[in-house]
């Protein structure tokens, strides 16, 4: 017995497939940034069509320059953990920014989206008496901050507010805290949750709601202030989480919450006390983007409308959407082999968009995951459709 | 009220139903099949197979429990054990 044996299934599975396309969808290296849509792949100009730039600020000029300054004035890194030596004024000076916008009391900024979720959830619930109900579909984080609690942990169907509600209902009388945890629009298939009735059904039952908007944060409702805005729920969310490294094209993650005892997690959250806090870079950059897309709704309004074209294009393709419309427009194929042939493809013909296969998707679907960009160009638009209008056609000749 | 016996077997039956689509090796369901070395199903799928079980028992099973559960019969009698208890 070997602690490697356990790969081994996986890994050739995946050599096979690797071996059929000659490249590997999981080790894509971008050689060479060409901007926030494009970059040299294998010395082929590439446009992204798989990142997570909604806003496309990660070469905004104010990020580019506070990051710079940043840099000048604090240094590279700061070399210790937001509970000992590495909180500054400005990893301070973000949270109250971030509370503001979003029009919560308490905010937390932690170095990753993941370790956001992974501390809030972790430090929140305890055994034996707490248990965390979370949505079927939740990113690994969520999984890995229930798992971290050691609490027990309980599943709901996705986006089915009555499964939730079956499944509080069913708690016996010795459970003490609650927490249920679910996400405002979902990474891999781009669709929303009902926030509203989720959270009135947890509230109903005594739970706290937990709502990540790492996608849907800068994404949705008026303000860029995420689907709970959108559904005019934003203060019954009980603890708001959110990333830096999507709309605000950085990287960190942040807690907000009106409940003051959300202060004692920076005292009882392992991964908010034991790891390096976010460089000032990473800190002036958010800080930077947070700004412009309070000041500028102009970016939301052209990402969707970028993602109305490309929706529509690919719908009278006649491909097979896993969501309405929204910036993430995930096809669903017919299995793994199709999947990574499609993806490979694209590759071909210039444009890099997301291979998603079981387990990482719902439903054991295979499909190609897209994500719009208020950067992407009408050239860039035209050359992902075209792209997509070719693969329609291979399939359909291999079909026929 | 059914004997224990039948009882037990038609838990196990159930779930070799919610079981058998995902079988695509064809192998004989027993109380010893392992869920994923024997029929390689991933870990998000036995997951999947979970959540219809309790919708039609209506019980819940936690998920530290399944990530404990290995074969089919391991999960019945994790079955009993939270019908006896959720009951």
């Amino acid at each position: 017995m070997s602690l490697f044996d356990k790969f081994q299934n996986t890994a050739t599975q995946y050599q096979a497939l690797l071996d059929g396309i000659g490249r590997d969808p999981f080790g894509v290296s971008m050689d060479e940034m060409k901007g926030p849509t494009r970059a040299m792949v294998k010395g082929k100009e590439t446009v992204l069509a798989g990142t997570n730039n909604y806003l496309g600020l990660t070469y905004d000029e104010h990020a580019v320059a506070a990051a710079k300054e940043a840099i000048d004035q604090s240094g590279t890194g700061t070399t210790g953990s937001r509970f000992a030596n590495g909180t500054y004024a400005a990893h301070r000076q973000l949270e109250i920014d971030l509370a503001a916008f979003l029009g919560f009391k308490h905010c937390m900024v932690f170095s990753t989206g993941y370790q956001a979720n992974l501390g809030a959830i972790s430090a929140l619930a305890e055994p034996p008496d707490d248990v965390i109900l979370l949505d079927a579909d939740c990113h690994a984080c969520i999984y890995d901050g229930a798992q971290l609690s050691g609490a027990e942990i309980i599943r709901f169907r996705h986006n089915d507010p009555e499964s939730l509600d079956k499944r509080l209902a069913r708690l016996g009388d010795n459970v003490n805290g609650k927490l249920v945890c679910f996400e405002g629009m979902y990474s891999m298939f781009g669709d929303v949750a009902p926030v509203k009735e989720i959270i009135e059904v947890a509230h109903k039952h005594g739970a706290y709601a937990l709502l990540d908007e790492a996608h849907s944060f800068g994404v949705f409702g008026d303000n860029g202030r995420g689907v709970c805005e959108a559904e005019g729920v934003l203060d019954e969310v009980d603890f708001y989480t959110g990333t830096f490294s999507k709309s605000l094209a950085s990287i960190g993650g942040f807690v907000a919450s009106n409940h003051p005892e959300l202060e004692y997690l920076r005292f009882s959250s392992r991964p908010y006390m034991f790891t390096a806090s976010p460089s000032p870079a990473n800190v002036a950059a958010a800080s930077a983007a947070l700004a412009r897309l309070k000041d500028d709704q102009s970016m939301r309004i052209t990402l969707w409308e970028n993602a109305k074209r490309v929706h529509a294009a690919f719908t009278q393709l006649g491909f097979d959407l896993c969501a309405p419309m929204s910036p993430v427009i995930a096809v669903k194929l017919e299995g793994r082999e199709q999947a990574f042939a499609a993806w490979n493809f694209l590759m071909e013909n210039g444009v890099y968009v997301n291979l998603a296969i079981p387990p990482g998707t719902p439903n054991a679907t295979s499909i190609l995951r897209l994500s719009v960009s208020a950067a992407h160009t009408s050239e860039d638009l035209d050359a992902i459709i075209g792209a997509y209008t070719a693969l329609s056609e291979t399939l359909s000749n291999q079909a026929a | 009220m059914p004997s224990i016996q039948e009882d037990d077997d038609l838990v196990f039956r159930k779930i070799c139903s919610l079981i058998e689509p995902l079988n695509e090796k064809g192998v004989k369901l027993t109380r010893e099949t392992d869920l994923i070395a024997d029929l390689e199903i991933d870990s998000v799928a036995v997951l999947d197979v979970v959540m219809d079980i309790e919708d039609n028992y209506d019980i819940s099973i936690p998920v530290n429990t399944i990530s404990e559960i290995k074969t089919i019969g391991e999960l019945v009698d994790a079955i009993h054990a939270i019908k006896k208890e959720q009951s």
